[in-house]
């Protein structure tokens, strides 16, 4: 019987985790009938259980069968994973190589470095569209789990013409859409909590690249705000794509998050300063621009504020948008056809 | 069965033609209550030979899909697993019987009038 235990021990260990000791019970039973059988005369001989057990099949084989075909990215959502993948990486890519031309045309790489700056950028962009490439998979596997189901559901449900007036199109979901801002605000958040001391002045030093922050220490106490109204945005489009379009609760919780984000906004205008170049950066950079590094950081915190208030426009733009389209328009010139 | 002189390409699609009636036979089987090994026994006495190795996972599918229902019965010599079809099973064996045979005419007189 120790032959059937070690058996039986390969095939649990690679079977799926849910009903595993349930599945085992099964199969021993099944594997000590056909013994039973084939010896009439009581103990069953090793021979006879070896040539049962070759005849249920390998291990690896038997588990394979209880395998459910699960997938990180599924086939309903694997078109839009791919177009998303791409605009990022593309965006990702045109950053990095703006970056570098930016240096180039800057005067901060001499041609000496020019090879040095190429093939760190080369790197940098590697491990960037590497980054950009986990992180929009990881966006499209929460998809999967959130929201699979229910685009499997509409694929496969019954549907006939007088369905098609129930959503207008401009109420519905654009999943792709979704897709790149609940990517964006991820890479955003990761930007934000992560590497924020990234967002600065680049220069070549003596010893390599130096970068010198650009956001003072003010800014910190923003971040988890930030953080946490970007995680609501990502909630609510996880919601979105579930729904597959805006209803009445989607188009409030907006505005809230809406509202939330200008009231943000508003505060970090009103508070200190968050921009500070520092000096040392500044002069290293050493361009032909007649600005001390203190004149620079108080046009560039008046530009941040005027940039900060156009958003706030934005969002409340926005805003009047979803409430009107939400609530008051109500004509159905425009449908949607499901089956696209 | 005595596919012994058949071609590896024709395996093959006999196989994927018994893939699809497996479940059908199986089903038809479970009226009364069985558990893995007496069920494949009763289907190769009948000439529908199924591996264990795809039967056992089988029954647990078509127990997910809610068309068996299943025990562990200890009162037998060892316990063992029994399956039986749900009144779901019932309704979709009869659905499928009647598909079958349609399937079963059409095909028949697609093969007699080539």
């Amino acid at each position: 019987m120790e032959l059937l235990n070690a058996y039986l021990e390969e095939i649990r260990h690679r079977l799926p985790l849910k009903n595993r000791a349930d599945i085992i019970e099964e199969i021993r039973s099944a594997l000590m009938d056909m013994i039973e059988e084939r010896s009439p005369g009581g103990d069953p001989d090793d021979a006879t259980v070896k040539a049962v057990l070759m005849e249920y099949g390998a291990p690896r084989e038997v588990a394979r069968q209880y395998a459910s075909h699960q997938s990180l990215i599924g086939p309903q959502i694997f078109p839009v994973y791919l177009q998303v993948l791409k605009i990022v990486l593309i965006v990702v890519a045109a950053l990095n190589i703006v970056g570098l031309i930016v240096s180039i045309v800057n005067g901060s790489i001499g041609d000496n470095d020019l090879f040095i700056a190429t093939f760190e950028t080369v790197g940098g962009l590697f491990s960037s569209l590497f980054t950009a490439f986990a992180i929009v998979t990881l966006s499209f596997t929460l998809i999967e789990r959130f929201a699979a189901e229910e685009l499997q559901a509409e694929m496969d449900e019954d549907w006939s013409p007088e369905d098609l007036t129930i959503v207008e199109i401009r109420k519905r979901v654009k999943i792709s859409e979704v897709a790149v801002e609940i990517t964006f605000g991820i890479i955003f958040i990761l930007l934000i909590n992560l590497y924020l001391d990234r967002i600065g002045i680049y220069y070549l030093g003596d010893a390599g690249w130096v970068s010198a922050p650009i956001l003072n220490d003010n800014v910190l106490r923003y971040i988890p705000w930030i953080t946490g109204a970007t995680m609501l945005d990502i909630a609510l489009n996880l919601y979105l794509i579930r729904k597959e379009f805006w209803d009445a609760s989607a188009t409030i919780v907006k505005v809230i998050i809406n509202v939330l984000k200008i009231a943000l906004l508003a505060v970090i205008i009103a508070g200190p300063a968050i921009i500070a170049v520092s000096p040392s950066a500044w002069q290293a950079l050493n361009l032909e621009v007649n600005l001390t590094a203190q004149q620079l950081t108080r046009q560039m915190n008046t530009v941040l504020d005027g940039l900060l208030g156009l958003a706030i426009f934005g969002l409340v733009v926005d805003s009047i948008k979803i409430i009107v389209n939400g609530f008051f328009r109500n004509d159905h010139t425009r449908l949607h056809i499901k089956t696209e | 069965m005595t596919d012994i002189t058949l071609s590896d390409q024709t395996q093959n699609l006999v196989q994927e033609l018994r893939r699809g009636v497996i479940i059908l036979a199986v089903l038809s089987q479970l009226h009364e209550e069985q558990y893995g090994y007496s069920l494949m026994k009763r289907l190769e006495e009948q000439g529908m030979q199924i591996d264990q190795g795809t039967l056992y996972p089988l029954l647990r599918r078509l127990e997910d899909q809610n068309l068996l229902q299943s025990d562990w019965r200890v009162d037998t010599s060892r316990p063992r697993r029994y399956y039986v079809l749900s009144e779901v099973g019932k309704k979709v064996l009869t659905e499928m019987t009647t598909e079958w045979s349609r399937i079963k005419n059409t095909v028949d007189n697609l093969l007699i009038n080539p």
